[in-house]
This record gives structure tokens, C-alpha cells and sequence, in this order.
């Protein structure tokens, strides 16, 4: 489905939607779906400029009305939008494209589905970019002035509740009931709000306050948990008085009430609001988006379109970085255990060219062996002494010897051209045997020029390559010339060794130098002479053959001894004669003006383990230069894979890895899994406990939601703390605590619910256990209607479960029915016992209504009723007064119904209206009113005694008896005024 | 030298509780056996890496709770796996019996065009068998899936199993790892090896395309 559609609908003339994509903007940890769209204008006076144009939307957009403009990001000259890896998480096939999007003024972070489409729609946008040629003037986006004004419109909240998840948090999950706004809105309710109301930009910074205030209390982990926990102890006794309050409190909640709820223990349940936004590495993501548009996505996937090399990309995105060095350093580590030596035979040649062209055949030079060398490294000086040369870098030379040397090399094998390289006159040429050239790889090629003006043409150049599993380096360079630049060949050599510096195959490796090298090669014209001997001495000793004594007099013999120079080479022995200087053409010592002394200049030194020098030689035959070239053949050993032994060891590594890996998958142990409440009862919360042991690996958990929950347990449990971190080898102890309030307490009587539950606790990046949670409820006369009571001439407890359930799901108005034999009483039992009790004892109790009770107090009467062992009920007027209230409070349905509650508000000061919406009531609901109309016009009686008045009790049960249907809404001062005067009527006047 | 590629899968072990998931999971990925049986209570997963046919290709395999009271909360895993194991155990007919189940499960549950395998675990517990290898073939045709049967105590099938839902995986996907192949040659093609008169061939690919 093509969205850019339903954008193109919303759009003006001249702007076209080039391509759109729906994703979600990543903002902290709330995720929110975006549709992207790709905008194009075209300019009158030709040109076009682009701009991004995002949009909250409505279900899959199909048409103009289904989207709503949220920004427009221009594309400007610093816009940019970039694919960013989400914190070196590991790839996973088909994964959400992370991309980054940048300008001057925002910077916001999407996640787009997998696939051609994205791929598509990013490549258009890197197309729209400007640029920066300084020709094309800079974008004005005059376009979208139009929109300015538009934009700030839709700053105005408009419902857009699909994709605001914290506002679907009901406020209902609580303990304790809806008494207490104030308690879990601190927590809950606010953030819910504030979330909200910000789907639009308008409201971003409300929307991340509001996570942040979350984000801060799920940091506290652990030690919020305990904090919590220890409040919890101290509160127990006070919650009881807390609960036993409750009717005061709403003659207090303004004042006392507060107060006494500073010390609030963070609920776990107001903590709820963020948690369908947090973590990603859920079994069920709650991503409004991804339950949309799976199939969306797979269509995508389907068809794709986009070029192979692509989709390399998409899939190349998220490497193993770290695991592949582990496994390469490994792999290094282990070399000896599937490598062994052998040996390949290497030719070395050097030759200084004098800038002649190749005027005779090289055969002497590169074929005198009898065995076919392996490898050919073959070096010129002076390729070509032109200016052309050396300014253009280009030289025909280089074909006409790279071709002298092809044809010349030893007819017994086949050779494959590894490298060619060459910096001015300085070439250099690699060959392998055809067979090995399989097993050459990470070629690579450099050099180096030395010296300043006027001397540019010297300097080095370098082939480096692995052969098998042997790393190799071959260097040809041409030093300084002149028999007393010792020094500057010296610095030459150091300057090709420090500049030298090879790329690796892995960008994020430092780079190479020829040190590291196993085996070194170095050939060239190095220029060393003979000194302090008279050029007539030194022909006579070469004529002598005396090499031994003339090569006491070379240069480079002296600096290497004075570790000036090549530390660490080899050089064979030279027992051949100087190789410079001769007059071209001939093997006759140099005759010009100059007259320069006989030298070894041609030079071949190694450095590395496993290498005989086999020969080293100079060839006379070769008469173009004024050099003559020399050669070296080698042995070196090289280290060769053992295939079998390499796929064993490499599996070992892996193996190892894993082990590794899977040693660092979060574990923990728990004390417990499986939790039993026995005989749970109304208002009595009972507090299980487990602990949590971390194994070796830090690890964050939390319980998480299941599918299609609001919460991670059922209204009535609570797990404290619900998330937390936990550090290697810590122990943490988690309540859970049951509280069945009036909210919960019905569904429980009729069996629609039962205290049966699965909790996920979840590691993060690890593994999931789950917690199953059992037990019984005891019904209870709390929270059951009016007219179920009304039918159970049995206390709740003596009857069957059955008959409770089927009682209790009974409809409220089956009364009407006059076919009913059960004869029911007119008003519930439970409620005459504790009016009778008030009436007997509590008329001229001071107070009464207005002093908490006790907890302990109220169970027992519970337990009273519940038993219908009344003759036992002993307890303070106040905790009675308090159960009656909580029994009113408790009702699922009001004594004045929901669907009279508007009525009597509209009627209330007109007292004969006001009796007619009475009469309408059902008959027990009728009852109970009046019924206890009568008992509150006998206490006013007393008043003298009690200090009760009409507007102190009208205000007490004015919101018990009347309840805005609406559910725990704080309710407006108005409304609650009405209330109570309604009830007000009543007491005033007598029926 | 190639650039190395991973891809990540996510496989999924299912089926009645009892019949051995867990004890697949630590053959494969530990080459271990523990013959008591404790229930997993939860989601549990391991890592492993293979390679397939030149491809590094790195499981995440899930073992999940086979319990039926957990089995509303064990299909919502179902949605992230690319391949799902149903495993019966030989010696428990009422565990065949169950795999339709399971299959409606998947169908229900998990992503359009994940691959499924058949396992007959316990196959060394001949003199308990209630359910014929030709049984677990049947099925497994019928339901168009490949068909092994395992023990993992004594580690008959095990890797074979797992490598060729792996590879199963792998051919679902062939388009994007057809990608990855020709990357990797193009990256072959900048080692340079250029021919002299005769080009290298064959051996050159394979070794490239190790790890190292």
C-alpha cells in the first residue's frame, strides 16, 4: 500500500509526494507511529526543493483524512539523515532501519521497517539533498510558508488516542479503591495525563517529563524497593487507619487527608505508566505499529525490488565487530597448532636501469636457476631519468620492462602479476606460480619518496601480501647518491621505514608498517660506497677477487655494525664484484671525467625466520646499465594451513565464544515460583515473598505484561518492587502483595475472576520466568449489590460458592419478577445488622461518622457479617460506622443506581421531584434509601448528644449514596454541592 | 581478504512438557545431557554458531515451557522465530497426539513463512516406543515438514537436526543471502589477483571466504 497517496490528497498544487514510509520517532523511550512523506516542489523559474513532511496518522493511511500534519523538515544544506546502528545490538535479519535525522535546529531518531520500500525512500531523500555546489542558490522554502500557520493550528490537542499508549491507562489500577485520587495520581494518573495530551509536537516536552518522572523512580531499583518496603512495615498499621478513614476522608481530603499521605510508598501501579514503552527485548511488543502493519511489512520484504548490492548493505549494517577480532586474535594465538613450515623458492632481483630501455634479454639475470622459482620480486632504479617522468608521473618504461621481465621469467611454470608498483623511477614487480596465487591475499602497495627538491626521484616503494599464512614484505628503494651522503641513506631507510604504511583489510586496524612483517625483503639501489680506499686500490683488490678485504672498506657493512642502518637484516656474502659503476655497454670500470670509484650500490638483505640464501649474485652479462643487476634466490619457509587442523581449531574458538557468550546470558535463581493465597478476604492484604539471586552477570528485571493486559498481574496483586538491577551475585527479596478492594472484589464473588495469575519476570537481554500465582477468595457481603443480599438469607460464607456466583450475576432488576418463590428480604441483612447495631448502641456517640475506625475492628465485623454470627460482633461505634460506610462505598452498584444519578442532581433542591426519581429506583435500592434515611433522621434526634447536623451527614453520604456514573472522576465542586443537597432533602423533611 | 558476515536467527523449540526440548537445547549447544528433568517455568535461550554453506550464521534458539497453563504466554514468542522445532517424544503417544495442536499454534502465532521441523525425541527408548517412525513421518508429511528422529541422549540426529532447520531458514531467505554472497565476491575482486595468462580459479573463492 502506496501512502504517499493519502499524503499527495493533503497537499497543493505543484508539491508532489515522492515516496512515503511509515515508521516510528524514537523519542527517550516512548514510541510513536510517523508517516514520512518525501515532498517535492517545483520552483516556477525551474529548480525544486524538498522537504520532509511527518504526520501522525490514523490507521494504515489510505486517504487525506487519515493523516494529520505533525512537522515539516525542510531539506536544507544541513539536513541530513543518516542510518545509525542502534548501541551495537547484533544484527537480526529483517530488523527495524534505525536512521538519525539532522539539521541545524532538530535532531530526531525513527525507526523504519525493514526493506526495498525504506531503502527506496532513503535513497530519495539522499537524492533531494541540495548538495553544496556554491552555483545552486541556497533553498528558501517559500513553498511552505503556507504551512506556518497550519502548523501552529494542529498544535491544538486533538484526539489521537491510537497511538498514545499512557493514556489508555485506566485509573483503575490501584489498591485500596478509588478513594484516593490523590494517592495513585501522584504516581499514575498525572504522567497518564500528561502523555496523553502529547501526541502533537505542541506537547513533546510534557510527554518527556512525564517519562522522566517515571524513568527516575525505575532507576531507584533495588533501593527504592527497600526503602519501600520498610515504609511499608511502618505504614501497615497506619494503612489500616488509612482504609478505616476512608469516609472521613472525604470530609478531610483537602486537608488532613493530604498531609497524611506524604509519606506515600511509591505503588507499583502508578509505575505502570511507561512500562508498554520500555525495553525492547520483550517476548510481545505492545508497539502499536508493529501489530498494525506486520503484514505491511512482509509485503515489503516480498517485493522487493532494490539491487543486490543493496541489500548487501542492509544486511552488512550490523556486524560482529568485537566476535571477529576475538576470533582472529585467537586464530593468531593458536597459528602453531594448524600451520606447518615449507619451503618456497623466492627470486630477488635488483637492477638500476640508468633510464634505458630494455636493449637485451633479461634471461641471465632471471633465469639462471634450474628450478623454477615460486615467487619473482623484481626491482628497477631509474626507470627513466626524464623530466616528463618525474613531473607526469607517467613513463612508457614501465610497459617496456614489466614486458622484458614477463617474457624472461623461467620457462618451467606459469606466472601470475601480483602487483605492479612504481614511484618515479622506482619500480617494483611481484610474480607468484600460478598455482600459489589462490593463496596470496591482502595485497597491498606503497611508497615513499625521500629527500627534498631536486633529489625526488629517490625514496622506496613496497608490495606487502600474505602468502598462506605468512605475512611478507617486499621493499626495493633507491637511496642517496654520493659517497658521502652515508648519513642521508641512513635517513632515507628510516624515513621509508616510519612512512611506509599499509591499509588493513579491517578499517578499524591501525595500519601496517614493514617491521610487521614476518618476512622482509629489501632490495635496491641502497648506494653505499667503499671509502677511505683510492679508486686504483679497490680495482686492484676487485681485480684480486679479494672481496672480503675491499668489503671491510663498505658502507654499509660499517653502519649496519654501528646499528646506523638495516638493524636486524642479513646480507649474504659478496662474492661478487662491485656492480657500479661501468661504462654502458660494456663490463669495463667507468671512464668519464667523473671517474667513480668501483661500489657495491646493488644490495639484497632479508630479515625473518625460516630463510636460506641460496645464492646471491651479480650477472656481468647484462650490459645496458651502468649498473650491473644482481639476484638472490631464497628459501623461506612459509607457514601452510592445515585445512582439517585450521576447521577444527577454528571450531574450538567458536565453540569456546559461545560458551562464552552463553556463560553471559543474565541468569538468576528463584526462591520460589509458585505462590498460594489461602481464604483471601475483603481489605485484608496478605504478602508473599521470594527472593531473586543473580548469577554472575549484571542484569536489570522487570515483570513484564503479557499479551492484551494493561498491567504485568491482575488489579488485585502488586509486586514490589516490580523492576529493579540487580549486581552479580546480589540478592533481591520481592513482595507480593494481594489486596482485594471493592474494585476487584465483585468480579471475584461471581467467579469471573479468580486469584489465579502468570507473572513474567523478564531480564533484560536474557531469559523469562514465569510465576504462577493461586489461591481462593472468601465472598464477601462487601462489594456484592444490594439485591443479591437481598436473595441470601444464609450468610455469604454458609453458602455454596455456586450459589453465590449465580446470585451474584444476577440482573438488577429480576426483582420485577413475580415468579421469584425465594421470597427475598427487603433490604440486605449485612446492612440491618450494623444500622441495628448503631441504632442500639451509637445515637448519642459523639462524632460518629467522623472518627476513623480501627482496622482489626472492621475485620471482625466483616467477619461478623460475612458469618452471620452478629451476636458476636463486639466493636467501637466508630469502626462500625466505618463499616457501614465501606459497605455503601463497596456497593458495584449505588443505592441511588447510576442511571438515576442525573436525575437526582437536576431535581435536587425540589423535594417532590426528588422523591419521584426516589420511587423509580428499583425496590431494594428504594428500601435501603429510605431505610437508612430513616435511620440518619433518628440520629439528627440526638444531635445534641452526637453533634451530628443535616450538612455534616448530607456531605458524608451524599457521594456514598450518589456516584457519578462516570467512575472515580474527581468530581466537581458543583456536583458534589448537588449531592449533598439532594441528600439534605431527605433528612429535612420526613417522608 | 572477504568481509565477514553474520546473520542472526531465531529458532524455537515447542512442544508438550517433558518431551526433551530442553535436553535438545544443551546437546546441541553444550554437547550435554542431564537425564533428570526439570521443568522449565519460563523462556530460556541459548547461543550456537554454525556455518552453512560459507555463511557464519549465528541461532539464538529459544526453549520455552511446555505446560499447557503457560501456553497463552509461550505463542507470543512464536512471532520472532524464523524456524520452530515440534518435538514429541517417542514413548508418549499422547504427545504426538498433541503436535496438531501445536501446529495450530504456529499457524496461528507465528510469522507467515517460518520453517518448521518435526522431532521424534528419545529415540534411544526403543522398548517404550508407542509411536512408529513411520507415524513421525507421516505426520511430518502431511504437514509438509522434514522429519528426524533424535535422542538426545545419545546424541543421534542432534546436529543434523538443527543444522538443517538452519538451513531451511537460510533458503527462506535466499534472496537477502544471495546479497551477501555477491558482496563478498566483489570483495574478492579487489584482492587484485589479476591474471597473467591464466586466471585463477575455484580454491581462491573458498578460502577467501573462511574465517580468519
Amino acid at each position: 500500500m502506496d501512502q504517499s497517496v493519502a499524503i499527495q490528497e493533503t497537499l497543493a498544487d505543484g508539491e508532489y509526494c515522492i515516496i512515503a514510509v511509515q515508521g516510528m520517532l524514537c523519542e527517550g523511550d516512548s514510541r510513536q507511529s510517523r508517516l514520512l512523506g518525501l515532498v517535492r516542489y517545483r520552483l516556477e523559474h525551474g529548480g525544486q526543493e524538498h522537504a520532509l513532511f511527518l504526520y501522525t496518522h490514523r490507521r494504515m493511511a489510505i486517504t487525506g483524512d487519515d493523516v494529520s500534519l505533525d512537522r515539516i523538515v525542510p531539506v536544507s544544506r544541513d539536513f541530513t539523515l543518516e542510518e545509525v546502528s542502534p548501541d551495537g545490538e547484533l544484527y537480526i535479519l529483517g530488523s527495524d532501519v534505525t536512521v538519525q535525522l539532522d539539521t541545524a535546529e532538530l535532531s530526531l531518531m525513527f525507526q523504519l521497517p525493514f526493506g526495498s520500500h525504506t531503502r527506496m525512500f532513503l535513497q530519495e531523500v539522499a537524492r533531494a539533498c541540495p548538495g553544496f555546489d556554491p552555483v545552486t542558490p541556497d533553498p528558501e522554502f517559500r513553498w511552505l510558508s503556507r504551512y506556518r500557520c497550519t502548523q501552529l493550528q494542529s498544535q491544538l490537542p486533538t484526539p489521537h488516542g491510537w497511538n498514545s499508549a499512557p493514556g489508555t491507562w485506566p485509573g483503575c489500577a490501584r489498591i485500596g479503591g478509588g478513594r484516593y485520587p490523590s494517592r495513585n495520581g501522584l504516581w499514575g494518573l498525572e504522567e497518564a495525563r500528561s502523555g496523553a495530551g502529547s501526541v502533537l509536537f505542541g506537547g513533546g516536552a510534557v510527554d518527556q517529563t512525564g517519562l522522566r518522572l517515571a524513568e527516575v523512580a525505575r532507576g531507584g531499583g533495588p533501593l527504592w524497593g527497600r526503602s519501600g518496603r520498610r515504609g511499608r512495615r511502618d505504614e501497615e498499621v497506619e494503612e489500616a487507619g488509612r482504609e478505616m478513614s476512608a469516609a472521613a476522608g472525604s470530609r478531610e481530603r483537602d486537608s488532613a487527608g493530604n498531609s497524611h499521605f506524604d509519606d506515600l510508598r511509591p505503588n507499583g501501579k502508578g509505575l505502570l505508566v511507561d512500562q508498554s514503552s520500555w525495553g525492547q527485548d520483550k517476548p510481545e511488543d505492545l508497539l502499536p505499529r508493529q501489530n498494525k502493519s506486520k503484514s505491511e511489512i512482509t509485503d515489503m520484504v516480498r517485493s522487493s525490488t532494490i539491487t543486490v548490492s543493496d541489500k548487501a548493505h542492509i544486511l552488512s549494517m550490523q556486524k560482529f565487530g568485537l566476535r571477529d577480532t576475538l576470533v582472529k586474535s585467537e586464530l593468531v594465538q593458536k597459528e602453531e597448532d594448524y600451520t606447518y613450515i615449507q619451503n618456497f623458492r623466492f627470486f630477488v632481483g635488483t637492477y638500476n636501469v640508468n633510464g634505458q630501455s630494455p636493449k637485451e634479454c633479461l634471461r641471465p639475470w632471471l633465469r639462471h636457476s634450474v628450478e623454477a622459482p615460486d615467487v619473482y620480486c623484481v626491482g628497477f632504479q631509474e626507470l627513466d631519468l626524464s623530466k616528463e617522468a618525474f613531473f607526469f608521473q607517467d613513463t612508457p618504461k614501465e610497459e617496456e620492462w614489466f614486458k622484458a621481465v614477463s617474457d624472461c621469467l623461467h620457462p618451467g611454470a606459469k606466472y601470475a602479476k601480483i602487483k605492479l608498483i612504481r614511484l618515479v623511477g622506482i619500480m617494483l614487480l611481484l610474480y607468484v606460480k600460478e598455482e600459489h596465487a589462490a593463496y596470496i591475499s591482502e595485497v597491498e602497495a606503497e611508497s615513499v619518496g625521500t629527500g627534498i627538491m631536486g633529489r625526488m626521484n629517490k625514496g622506496g616503494v613496497a608490495i606487502r601480501f600474505r602468502f598462506h599464512n605468512t605475512s611478507i614484505c617486499v621493499v626495493n628503494s633507491h637511496l642517496a647518491a654520493h659517497t658521502e651522503e652515508c648519513e642521508r641513506r641512513n635517513q632515507d631507510y628510516k624515513d621509508i621505514c616510519s612512512r611506509m604504511q599499509f591499509c588493513q583489510v579491517d578499517p578499524g586496524l591501525p595500519p601496517l608498517t614493514i617491521s610487521k612483517h614476518d618476512v622482509i625483503l629489501w632490495l635496491g639501489d641502497l648506494n653505499y660506497r667503499i671509502e677511505e680506499l683510492d679508486v686504483e686500490k679497490v680495482k686492484k683488490l676487485i681485480e684480486e677477487k679479494a672481496f672480503q678485504t675491499l668489503y671491510a672498506y663498505d658502507q654499509l657493512k660499517t653502519q649496519v655494525a654501528a646499528k646506523a642502518v638495516f638493524e636486524g637484516f642479513t646480507e649474504g656474502e659478496l662474492t661478487f664484484q662491485p656492480t657500479y659503476k661501468y661504462d654502458t655497454g660494456s663490463d669495463d670500470w667507468d671512464t668519464s671525467e667523473k671517474c667513480r670509484a668501483p661500489a657495491w650500490c646493488d644490495r639484497i638483505l632479508w630479515k625473518g625466520k625460516n630463510i636460506t640464501q641460496l645464492s646471491y649474485q651479480s650477472h656481468m652479462a647484462l650490459k645496458t646499465s651502468d649498473h650491473k643487476p644482481v639476484s638472490s634466490v631464497f628459501d623461506i619457509g612459509v607457514k601452510v594451513r592445515n585445512e582439517e587442523l585450521y576447521r577444527k581449531t577454528l571450531e574450538e574458538i567458536v565453540r569456546s565464544l559461545d560458551k562464552m557468550e552463553n556463560a553471559n546470558i543474565p541468569s538468576v535463581s528463584l526462591s520460589k515460583r509458585e505462590f498460594c493465597f489461602q481464604n483471601v478476604k475483603y481489605m485484608q492484604l496478605q504478602v508473599e515473598s521470594f527472593t531473586i539471586h543473580n548469577g554472575q552477570v549484571p542484569c536489570r528485571f522487570e515483570f513484564i505484561n503479557k499479551p492484551d493486559e494493561q498491567s504485568y498481574c491482575k488489579q488485585w496483586l502488586n509486586a514490589n518492587p516490580s523492576r529493579g538491577f540487580l549486581l552479580p551475585d546480589s540478592t533481591i527479596e520481592i513482595e507480593l502483595e494481594l489486596f482485594v478492594n471493592k474494585s476487584t472484589a465483585t468480579k471475584l464473588n461471581s467467579n469471573e475472576d479468580k486469584i489465579e495469575d502468570i507473572l513474567v519476570l523478564h531480564l533484560d537481554r536474557g531469559k523469562d520466568y514465569f510465576l504462577s500465582v493461586s489461591g481462593n477468595y472468601l465472598p464477601s457481603c462487601f462489594g456484592s449489590p444490594i439485591h443479591t443480599l437481598c436473595y441470601m438469607k444464609e450468610p455469604i460464607l454458609d453458602l455454596p460458592l455456586e450459589t453465590v456466583r449465580e446470585l451474584t450475576l444476577r440482573p438488577l432488576w429480576t426483582e420485577d419478577d413475580g415468579s421469584q418463590l425465594e421470597n427475598p428480604m427487603e433490604i440486605p441483612k449485612e446492612l440491618w445488622m450494623m444500622v441495628d447495631y448503631l441504632y442500639r448502641n451509637a445515637v448519642q456517640q459523639e462524632d460518629l461518622f467522623q472518627q476513623p475506625g480501627l482496622r482489626s475492628e472492621f475485620e471482625h465485623v466483616r467477619d461478623c457479617l460475612d458469618t452471620g454470627m452478629i451476636d458476636t460482633l463486639s466493636a467501637s461505634n466508630h469502626s462500625v460506622a466505618e463499616a457501614l460506610l465501606l459497605f455503601l462505598e463497596s456497593l458495584p452498584e449505588p443505592v441511588i443506581c447510576y442511571s438515576a444519578y442525573h436525575n437526582c442532581l437536576e431535581c435536587s433542591g425540589n423535594y417532590t421531584a426528588s422523591k419521584q426519581v426516589i420511587s423509580t429506583l428499583p425496590t431494594f435500592h428504594k428500601n435501603v434509601f429510605n431505610y437508612l434515611m430513616a435511620f440518619l433522621q433518628e440520629l439528627l434526634k440526638n444531635s445534641a448528644k452526637n453533634h451530628l447536623d443535616e450538612n455534616i451527614l448530607a456531605s458524608i453520604f451524599g457521594s456514598l449514596l450518589l456516584r457519578n456514573p462516570a467512575g472515580h472522576q474527581k468530581l466537581e465542586m458543583v456536583e458534589k454541592k448537588k449531592a449533598q443537597e439532594f441528600i439534605h432533602q431527605f433528612l429535612c423533611n420526613s417522608p | 581478504m572477504a568481509k565477514q558476515y553474520d546473520v542472526l536467527f531465531r529458532l524455537l523449540l515447542i512442544g508438550d512438557s517433558g518431551v526433551g526440548k530442553t535436553c535438545l537445547l544443551c546437546r546441541f549447544t553444550d554437547n550435554e545431557f542431564h537425564s533428570s528433568h526439570i521443568s522449565t517455568i519460563g523462556v530460556d535461550f541459548k547461543m550456537k554458531t554454525i556455518e552453512v554453506d560459507g555463511i557464519k550464521v549465528r541461532i539464538q534458539i529459544w526453549d520455552t515451557a511446555g505446560q499447557e497453563r503457560y501456553q497463552t504466554i509461550t505463542k507470543q514468542y512464536y512471532r520472532r522465530a524464523q524456524g520452530i522445532f515440534l518435538v514429541y517424544d517417542i514413548s508418549s503417544e499422547r504427545s504426538y497426539q498433541h503436535i496438531m495442536k501445536w501446529v495450530s499454534d504456529v499457524d496461528e502465532y507465528a510469522p507467515e513463512g517460518v520453517q518448521k521441523i518435526l522431532i521424534g525425541n528419545k529415540a534411544d527408548e526403543e522398548q517404550k516406543r508407542q509411536v512408529g517412525r513411520e507415524q513421525g513421518q507421516q505426520l511430518a508429511k502431511e504437514y509438509g515438514m522434514d522429519f528426524y528422529e533424535t535422542s538426545a541422549c545419545t546424541n543421534l540426529n542432534i546436529k543434523e537436526s538443527f543444522m538443517r532447520l538452519t538451513e531451511l531458514v537460510l533458503q527462506a531467505h535466499r534472496k537477502e543471502l544471495d546479497g551477501l554472497r555477491t558482496r563478498a565476491s566483489n570483495e574478492l575482486a579487489l584482492a587484485e589477483l589479476e591474471e597473467d595468462e591464466g586466471k585463477p580459479e575455484g580454491p581462491a573463492n573458498s578460502s577467501k571466504t573462511c574465517w580468519c
